[in-house]
């Protein structure tokens, strides 16, 4: 089956109109298999994406661009109890996933 | 759902910011898009449970303004397209993964197929998914 998803790219852009990832710690609550997260994750100094979806999390995983690799964390859990300490982040982006 | 935002505001920095970025039901289009240009063969049904989600979803953000967790700083909606090469790729696609969400009437999927078919050779069906993204900014209890 061919299927594209936004490949207009409006996603992206509007995003990143919206806001602003430069040199900020970002969590992404509902990653899945990162779709969302390859898109923004190069202008962040951190990004964790997590997810209760395993299977996700690994496609996730062995998609992330070697360059992202070293600033970019994905993680098992689910947003009713978020494993770090408080005021850790600068954004937290709820993706498909409220 | 709400706990889940109280959570997400605990981990978040002061002023820092929520994106919430997600589908909204609104009984999206299905169109024939081609080098010609694209026609619209009607819309998608929302099954209930999308819509439930959807109030869900609102009404979570709704408690969590209304309990001074965050402040909506903007909001925009736009379009996300999903694109299948023909009809019967969508028609499949929707039954395996949209099932609970979303339905496409038999007169929608024949008339998406009969534009497609007289249409240009490089034409491909799509659906119009109305997406909303809203900024908020975490408020100081």
């Amino acid at each position: 089956m061919t299927l594209q998803r936004d490949p207009e790219g409006f996603e992206q852009k509007t995003l990143h109109a919206l806001v602003d990832f430069k040199d900020k710690h970002v969590l992404e609550v509902g990653c899945g298999e990162g779709r969302l997260t390859f898109k923004y994750a190069a202008a962040s100094s951190l990004t964790v994406g997590f997810d209760p979806d395993h299977d996700a999390l690994r496609i996730a995983r062995a998609d992330s661009p070697y360059a992202l690799q070293k600033h970019v964390h994905f993680a098992g859990a689910s947003a009713s109890h978020i494993p770090f300490s408080k005021e850790t982040f600068d954004i937290a982006i709820l993706a498909w996933s409220l | 759902m709400v706990h889940a935002l109280d959570e997400i505001r605990r981990t978040l920095k002061p002023n820092g910011i929520l994106v919430d970025l997600r589908p909204v039901e609104s009984n999206w289009s299905v169109e024939v898009v081609s080098s010609a240009g694209w026609q619209a063969s009607g819309r998608l049904s929302d099954m209930p449970a999308a819509v439930e989600d959807d109030e869900a979803a609102f009404n979570a953000m709704r408690a969590a303004e209304s309990n001074g967790w965050y402040s909506k700083k903007e909001e925009k909606e736009f379009a996300f397209f999903y694109y299948w090469d023909t009809p019967s790729e969508m028609k499949e696609f929707m039954e395996e993964e949209w099932e609970e969400f979303e339905k496409m009437e038999e007169d929608v999927y024949q008339k998406a197929s009969s534009l497609w078919a007289s249409a240009n050779a490089d034409a491909r069906v799509r659906v119009r998914v109305n997406m909303l993204i809203t900024i908020w900014v975490k408020q100081q209890r």
